[in-house]
């Protein structure tokens, strides 16, 4: 670390060879892990002076001196508020803070701001170890500038956060600049290290598979010529094009010309006396280093060898092909810093946004092999007796809109194609399942946008409630085939059948086995009464199996409702006028009868009823109700 | 099928079809004379792919009736292998519709050969769940990848060699309605929800929203990344006359936003043979010629009109699809009502 005055001299230079406000020097606190204030130099407007001595002194001296004031008086407030301690006397030439302007009261607040690596402007910069230009810095975000608002009141414009030496350099300005990579690159200059970035001469496309290994030792361009010429880089934007073309043209020619032009220009030399090809060329190789904003399309390939080369500390050059791709990265966020948006907002990647900039990668990568094995015209070439016609921008050469008629839809075969095509699908669905199984909600996965499809859904809707109502129609008949019922509900309805049909089987065996016995034993015995009798039996028996089975003459109920549908089986002893009162009843109970099936044993009189069940009010017959109002009239006499 | 060249205008070249088409498809094979696959466009389930060849030099379409197939319902898109054997008589075309479809082509010369199913790519499980497909993509790096979109929210990628699922992705909080594959494992894909997003299928956890419809929820219909230049893609919005140019370098902000169209846009291509070309076409009956600005240099602002489209042709009515011939970069098919024309860029 240079000696504490060397850093002074260089802050001061640098501060004022620029001509902004403030520099200052953020140096990374070994114990703490920060970064932290360790010197600046002030270079900003001063409200008032306060020397002791009338003599005249030399602006830098005096500015040198009201850095080292700010700084006092920066500690003696520090001090003061710490408390405990008795505020010192200071001397009545020192500065007190009514003396400063806002942009001295920003200079000196910033003494107190630490940054942890990669926390705020200065913290990364220092983890990114590439410089970082907020312009605007008085309206950005506190969360990227965390002195945003102390910038607004100081009215800082520009804030430049460089990683030197071990630290982080900051300079600051009132005015508005925007991003210039020639002055970052002729701050770096003024503190001593070694140049990490070799500018590199641009190189042609051809040349990517033929990687230029110098023999001679690096020329270094001094970056102090450059910032003039950096700026005319960005309005040379056809000349670069057409140099690119040139380029490609020429690729063998036009690398011995970049080596002879390398060669022969020396570090101190004068540029301006350098012929224009060159100066392009280099200009060219600025930004293309820097990953100009401008058309990058064709210079991928030059920066990947670029950066293949670079990357030496020795100076030699030694292509390094697979520290280009590892190199990509870095170079991504980079060409991401030179992008138009200001560069906190991209600087600001959370954690989340480094994957994406891995997929970039891999695509820009994917772009860059494409770009070399095929030929692609970057100038669009139109044939002689093409359709088109030049565009005119005239208004009233436009040619007339179609007429739209009232029922035309924008986008019309386009909204049926994503839209209605796929209902289509979805409802021929549908039908395939009405017909056949039990689907859950056939085709309900279809989501419905425009009116169009709200007819649709309303169709579903009826079929849904048709299916069920099927569903339900049949768990009633069913009901009404099997003899003991416990409970109403579906799953039991559906139990009890099948231990009806169970015990039905048991019984046809039975039956069967009983018959082929009777049979043989028929031939054995000859005995006509026990026939007789047996076959009496067998028929009584018969006589007995269909249908319900027979009960004494009790009065039974049975009463099942699933939803509006209603089965009731009625046996009781016969009256007259039962059937009429037991309508009456069912219909006084808002029980809508559907069919009726009735008859008379004997004096039994056994009936079924199928009903709809009414919903009147709210109030729904229960089974209980209706058991309990058909008994009144059953046992009643 | 008649054919027709129009004579009022000596390089539009008109076929006309019997039913209005929708879908269609170049085939990339750069030896064979311009073959072309045009799907019909009927709201019933007899729909049919039929096959057409253009020959440059005598203008004139021959259609290949043998070639063609009947799709059940329209496909929502038809696309040629992006690779194919140059002296093979056989191509391999995929469509979407209810599921995705590969269809083998036998072209023996002469108009005469045959198309037979290949394979149905079906994921759902049951047969009572069905996600049809608004699109899909052949990708063009690995080309036993297709990526499908479908109103199920999710894209599903197969690997067509084995006929299986190389990975499904709930792609968004919407219906998906068009996917467009970046390299062989990135892909992107516009939504209802009005967002582009970028997955990777190297990590499939996360994916990148790259641009997002101002106002919220306007659905984006569809979109193309630009094969010859993969930092730029181009998406269209729902009711809009608005083009939306995207450099994933940087999400959130397009690079351009074309505005000349006078209806809503429909489609569009981007030149294969120039990295920062494209042409849509819509609802004004124009299909225009753009040249996308590069990024914008820092101090240099886009014109505040707009950018104007270089060339412009006027069909006469709504063009509802468009596509830039690969193998003939020349040529540029359009599809209205019922007719499709060949324009000669």
């Amino acid at each position: 670390m240079a000696a504490p005055i060397k850093l002074q001299q260089a802050l001061q230079s640098v501060v004022q060879s620029v001509q902004w406000t403030y520099s200052l020097f953020w140096q990374l606190c070994p114990q703490q892990g920060i970064l932290v204030w360790r010197d600046g130099y002030y270079n900003g407007a001063i409200k008032t002076r306060k020397t002791v001595q009338p003599t005249e002194v030399s602006t830098e001296e005096a500015a040198l001196h009201r850095s080292k004031q700010l700084r006092e008086l920066y500690d003696s407030l520090s001090t003061g508020e710490t408390g405990g301690q008795p505020v010192q006397r200071r001397p009545c030439a020192s500065l007190s803070p009514e003396d400063l302007t806002e942009s001295e009261w920003f200079y000196l607040m910033c003494i107190s701001y630490s940054f942890p690596p990669g926390v705020g402007l200065p913290g990364k910069a220092y983890a990114r170890r590439r410089h970082v230009w907020l312009a605007g810095a008085n309206e950005a975000d506190s969360k990227v500038f965390s002195r945003a608002i102390l910038a607004k009141s100081a009215c800082i414009q520009t804030v430049v956060c460089i990683p030197v030496m071990d630290g982080v350099l900051e300079l600051g300005t009132t005015d508005t600049v925007e991003e210039d990579i020639g002055l970052v690159q002729h701050t770096k200059s003024f503190f001593p290290e070694q140049q990490e970035m070799h500018i590199m001469p641009a190189l042609s496309e051809q040349s990517t598979s033929n990687p230029i290994s110098y023999t001679d030792s690096q020329p270094q361009f001094n970056p102090q010529n450059f910032p003039h010429q950096i700026k005319n880089n960005q309005e040379n934007d056809e000349d670069e094009d057409d140099e690119e073309e040139d380029e490609e043209a020429n690729d063998d020619s036009e690398e011995e010309n970049v080596q002879e032009t390398i060669n022969q220009i020396d570090p101190a030399s004068n540029f301006a006396n350098a012929e224009p090809s060159e100066l392009m060329q280099l200009e060219m190789s600025e930004g293309i280093r820097l990953g100009s904003p401008d058309d990058c399309s064709n210079n991928f390939e030059a920066e990947l060898q670029m950066l293949g080369m670079c990357h030496d500390t020795s100076g030699q050059v030694i292509p390094r092909q697979d520290d280009a791709f590892q190199d990509w990265q870095f170079f991504n966020e980079d060409l991401s810093a030179g992008l138009p948006q200001s560069s906190a907002e991209i600087q600001d990647l959370s954690p989340e946004n480094a994957h994406y900039s891995e997929t970039v990668t891999i695509i820009l990568q994917h772009n860059h092999i494409l770009h070399s094995t095929s030929n692609l015209d970057p100038s669009f070439s139109i044939s002689p007796n093409s359709m088109f016609s030049r565009w005119s921008s005239k208004r009233d050469i436009l040619p007339p809109l179609i007429p739209e008629g009232n029922n035309k839809i924008s986008q019309c075969l386009l909204k049926k194609v994503l839209i209605d095509i796929p209902n289509l699908h979805c409802n021929s669905k549908d039908e395939n399942l009405e017909k056949g199984k039990d689907g859950e909600g056939g085709g309900g996965r279809c989501k419905k946008n425009s009116s169009v499809q709200e007819e649709l859904s309303a169709n579903h809707v009826l079929a849904e409630r048709r299916r069920r109502e099927k569903l339900n129609e049949r768990f009633i008949i069913l009901r009404s085939l099997v003899p003991f019922v416990t409970k109403m509900d579906k799953a039991s309805i559906l139990g009890d059948a099948i231990e009806y049909v169970k015990q039905l089987r048991k019984r046809i065996q039975e039956l069967e086995t009983r018959n082929k016995q009777l049979e043989t034993s028929q031939r054995l015995k000859k005995l006509p009464i026990s026939e007789k009798r047996k076959i009496r039996a067998i028929e009584g028996g018969d006589s007995n199996t269909t249908g319900k089975p027979v009960r004494g003459v009790t009065t039974d109920i049975q009463v099942s409702i699933i939803e509006q549908d209603a089965l009731l089986e009625l046996q009781c002893p016969y009256k007259e006028g039962l059937l009429i009162n037991i309508m009456q009843t069912l219909h006084e109970l808002r029980l809508e009868v559907i069919s009726v099936n009735s008859s008379m044993e004997g004096a039994i009189f056994v009936a079924e009823f199928r009903a709809k069940v009414k919903d009147m009010n709210g109030k729904k017959a229960s089974i209980l109700e209706v058991k309990k109002a058909l008994n009144r009239i059953l046992v009643l006499r | 099928m008649e054919q027709s060249s129009s004579l009022l205008n000596p390089n539009a070249y008109t076929m006309d079809s019997p039913h209005p088409v929708y879908a269609m498809a170049f085939s990339p094979s750069v030896s064979s004379p311009l073959r072309l696959a045009l799907g019909s466009f009927l709201e019933e389930y007899n729909n049919r792919v039929d096959f057409v060849t253009f020959d440059e030099e005598s203008t004139v379409f021959r259609p290949e009736p043998a070639l063609s197939f009947d799709h059940p319902y329209p496909a929502t898109k038809l696309m040629f292998h992006p690779r194919p054997i140059p002296s093979s008589t056989s191509s391999l075309i995929a469509s979407s519709g209810d599921f995705l479809r590969l269809w083998q082509v036998n072209h023996d010369g002469d108009g005469a050969g045959k198309s037979e199913l290949r394979s149905v790519l079906n994921n759902s499980k049951s047969s009572d769940f069905c996600a049809p497909l608004t699109s899909f993509d052949w990708n063009e790096a690995e080309p036993r990848r297709i990526g499908t979109s479908s109103i199920d929210t999710t894209c599903t990628v197969w690997d067509i060699e084995r006929g299986a699922v190389e990975t499904q992705l709930i792609a968004h909080d919407k219906e998906v309605y068009d996917i467009a594959w970046g390299e062989a494992g990135v892909f992107a894909s516009v939504s209802a929800d009005g967002s582009v997003r970028i997955f990777d299928l190297r990590d499939k956890e996360h994916s990148t929203i790259v641009y997002e419809s101002p106002r919220p929820d306007t659905p984006l219909l569809r979109l193309a990344w630009n094969k010859s230049d993969l930092r730029y893609m181009a998406a269209i919005l729902m009711d809009s006359n608005r083009i939306i140019i995207l450099d994933i370098r940087s999400p959130a902000i397009p690079v351009a936003e074309l505005q000349r169209h006078r209806a809503c846009v429909n489609t569009l291509a981007w030149a294969p043979q120039a990295p920062r070309h494209l042409c849509s076409a819509g609802d004004d009956g124009q299909a225009l010629i753009w040249e996308v600005p590069a990024a914008a240099a820092p101090g240099t602002t886009l014109p505040p009109e707009g950018v104007d489209p270089m060339l412009s042709y006027s069909a006469g009515a709504e063009i509802n699809q468009l596509q830039w011939s690969a193998a003939h970069p020349d040529w540029i098919g359009i599809a209205f009502e019922s007719k499709v024309q060949l324009l000669r860029v």
